[in-house]
């Protein structure tokens, strides 16, 4: 099958692509819904005198990009799934090329399968969650996502179902011009659990642009615990507007752990609604920019019921002319009494040129609430560079050191060892400037003996080469 | 740099020493010579420049040096980063040791050990930039494992420092324990302690004059900075300088830090007592 739309987004796409699709109809009144919002809505600029994140992304050329583009087999094809995975989802540009699941878990009535095909098969589901916890009103381009959407994961997990292993989807662009609009729809039911992983990589062609515009929703009912991790790999080129919200029931939790370390532009929004008594909402992010990267994330949590608690800890650190602007936002509606709700960014600048904003903000409209909020920005300390290098450390190596272990409080909390490895050898190979002779050998070594990683065995490196 | 040829014994020798920190001139002359094998003891009230020449005999970017020099293996190191003086065999016990989150004393020591047994010569056409092959035949973890155990029982520290962060967290004396302790995994050939005697109780102050003494011996020099004559009870000094406002006012046998302690610095430096906090 081989299929593209004519470039640019318009009315006409919307509808061409859901013919394409062989939607029912309901499908295509929510695109069409979505598409107005996203005429109606103006891109947003962000404030007069910031970092200009929004405002580059405001300048993008949208009309260049193909809002579609189909290949291989669409929805059919298997994919190799590691050992350590449940289920698996593979995704290139727009659509999904292989999918998986531990058929022990279909036989318990766990659902892993491409929204496309979930449109056809469980309509009741899908009409009744989807963008439902990120509507095309959060903002313009979750309308655009609502409109062209194509692709993604719908994975449900019927009540008491647990998952051991990690539910991994990977999301790829590697033509110029190319759109992934991936939409990731998670239901998982009382007492059920899952680990979830998502992975997005790049290999454009030199020079070329192309657009991730993925939004991802969690339905988490009572006791439900759904931990979804993202690794956001891209290479130069990339444009990544994502926006990622969940919703915890009675006693749930829902633990967001992100890393944005790749795309030239990144607006990441993430945010958690605290809707039952008891839920939980964590938020860890790692974030890392070099070069010309720009990264805007936005946080919220949305504290709704009694007695709810999150934490939102992000750790970034910028280089060379990266610009980063952090917005946390911490609501307590009126009666969410004892909430506990925490926020905090930390910003370490290795360059004179890279800029930092933190914004966090607290709306509360509760009055027994535990609720505190901080952010820094700073360079590395020139006490502990000298203390290092008086120990025969070389000044680039002291240096990687410290912002090593500026960013270990934060892999601290991520509960996999696997992700925690990967993220460290990116973080390393970030650090390296190029010119420094370190091997791909070299480099992983110089992560096992220095941060002690343990577990991260070769399956964990085979993920990570796979895409190269 | 021209090219200097290492002499064999690594001594040290700081000559009209200079320095400046902003533009306030901390030492004005510093004339010292430590040789391996010997302990030197340098004395002086806060504020007369004793922490300012520990500083900056390992270059610590914050002073810069005016004039004169100081040669250790008979290269002038005025010109070496830290790290580099480090790996020549220098070393610097600090007064207030920088702590550094996220990094285990543990990992962070290893590298260290491997960094200063790559050593560093001034005359090898290329130099080691931390070009990981040369590093890593250094120090297995075995061998690494093995020997600070048994450093960490000379030193009494307990089995968890090790995966501590470096100094985060750690009680004065701790400090100044994993001070000495990472002295005796490097194994200097010229050791500054710079005030490892303050603010430690006696039975810690013991603990690590113990450490130290054990440490002493024909390939070591050291030069022990204090402005309080009791740690030298317990690690004997060959000599004794004092410092005044940044010059080395006198120099002596042990005999003279028995007198410092009797009589004070009033009798040497001209001025009373504590007069002299300013600018430590």
């Amino acid at each position: 099958m081989s299929a593209a739309l004519v470039k640019g987004f318009s009315r006409a796409g919307v509808e061409a692509l859901s013919r394409l699709k062989g939607e029912p109809d309901w499908m295509l009144e929510k695109r069409l819904a979505a598409w107005d919002i996203y005429e109606q809505t103006p891109a947003p600029l962000g404030r007069r005198g910031d970092l200009g994140i929004l405002q580059r992304v405001a300048r993008f050329k949208f009309d260049q990009l193909a809002p579609y583009t189909a290949n291989g087999v669409n929805g059919n094809g298997h994919a190799a799934m590691p050992t350590w995975e449940a289920g698996v989802l593979v995704q290139r540009n727009s659509t999904v090329v292989g999918r998986d699941l531990d058929p022990a878990l279909a036989a318990r009535g766990v659902i892993l399968t491409d929204m496309d095909t979930a449109v056809r098969e469980h309509p009741d589901l899908v009409q009744q969650y989807f963008m439902t916890a990120v509507t095309p009103q959060a903002s313009k381009y979750a309308a655009l996502h609502g409109a062209f959407w194509s692709g993604g994961i719908f994975l449900y997990l019927p009540r008491g179902v647990v998952i051991e292993k990690p539910v991994l989807a990977r999301y790829l662009l590697d033509e110029a011009n190319a759109t992934n609009f991936a939409h990731t729809l998670i239901v998982a039911e009382p007492g059920s659990q899952l680990i979830y992983i998502e992975e997005t990589a790049s290999a454009l062609p030199n020079g070329a642009t192309a657009l991730f515009n993925g939004v991802a929703e969690i339905f988490a009912k009572a006791n439900a615990h759904v931990q979804f991790n993202s690794v956001q790999d891209f290479g130069p080129g990339v444009w990544n507007l994502t926006t990622k919200h969940g919703i915890p029931e009675k006693d749930a939790y829902i633990h967001w752990i992100v890393a944005d370390l790749g795309a030239d532009t990144t607006v990441a929004n993430l945010g958690t609604t605290l809707a039952g008594s008891g839920s939980n909402g964590d938020i860890v992010g790692v974030l890392f920019g070099t070069g010309t990267q720009f990264i805007q994330i936005n946080t919220l949590s949305n504290h709704a019921a009694l007695s709810t608690s999150a934490e939102t800890y992000f750790k970034g650190v910028l280089d060379d002319r990266a610009r980063m602007n952090f917005e946390g936002l911490i609501q307590v509606a009126p009666g969410a009494q004892q909430t506990n709700s925490y926020l905090s960014d930390h910003t370490l600048l290795l360059s004179d040129n890279a800029r930092a904003e933190a914004i966090p903000s607290l709306e509360i409209a509760a009055n027994d609430v535990r609720a505190s909020h901080g952010a820094t920005t700073g360079q590395i300390d020139a006490e502990q560079l000298f203390y290092l290098m008086c120990r025969g450390i070389p000044e680039d190596e002291a240096r990687r050191l410290i912002v090593q272990g500026f960013f270990e409080p934060v892999l601290e909390k991520i509960p996999s060892e696997e992700l925690r490895g990967r993220l460290r050898r990116s973080i390393v190979r970030k650090m390296t400037k190029e010119g420094q002779p370190v091997d791909d050998e070299t480099e992983w070594h110089t992560v096992t003996d220095q941060w002690d990683v343990e577990g991260a065995g070769a399956e964990a490196v085979e993920i990570l080469g796979g895409e190269e | 740099m021209e090219i200097q040829t290492p002499v064999q014994t690594a001594e040290l020798v700081v000559r009209n020493l200079h320095a400046k920190v902003e533009d306030k001139e901390i030492l004005k002359g510093v004339d010292l010579t430590v040789r391996q094998g010997e302990i030197h003891a340098l004395m002086g009230r806060n504020g007369s420049g004793k922490s300012t020449l520990a500083n900056v005999i390992m270059g610590h970017p914050k002073y810069e040096v005016t004039e004169g020099e100081i040669l250790f293996k008979g290269i002038n190191i005025l010109e070496l980063s830290p790290d580099k003086r480090a790996r020549l065999g220098l070393f610097l016990a600090f007064q207030y040791p920088a702590s550094v989150p996220g990094v285990s004393v543990a990992n962070f020591l290893r590298r260290s050990l491997e960094s200063v047994r790559e050593g560093y010569d001034p005359n090898a056409s290329a130099q080691p930039t931390g070009q990981v092959d040369n590093k890593r035949k250094g120090v297995s973890p075995a061998e690494f494992r093995k020997l600070l155990q048994e450093k960490m029982q000379i030193l009494r520290v307990d089995r968890t420092f090790i995966n501590r962060y470096i100094n985060e967290g750690f009680s004065g004396g701790e400090k100044k324990r994993a001070e000495i302790l990472q002295m005796a995994v490097l194994q200097p050939q010229m050791a500054v302690l710079d005030e490892t005697d303050s603010g430690l109780d006696i039975d810690a102050l013991k603990i690590v004059a113990d450490g130290v003494n054990a440490l002493t011996g024909p390939n070591l020099g050291i030069l022990i900075i204090t402005h309080y004559p009791r740690i030298l009870s317990y690690i004997k000094p060959d000599q004794v300088h004092v410092m005044d406002k940044g010059r080395i006012i006198k120099v002596g046998g042990p005999e003279l830090a028995l007198e410092l302690e009797q009589k004070g610095y009033e009798w040497l430096t001209g001025t009373s007592d504590e007069n002299g906090e300013a600018g430590a």
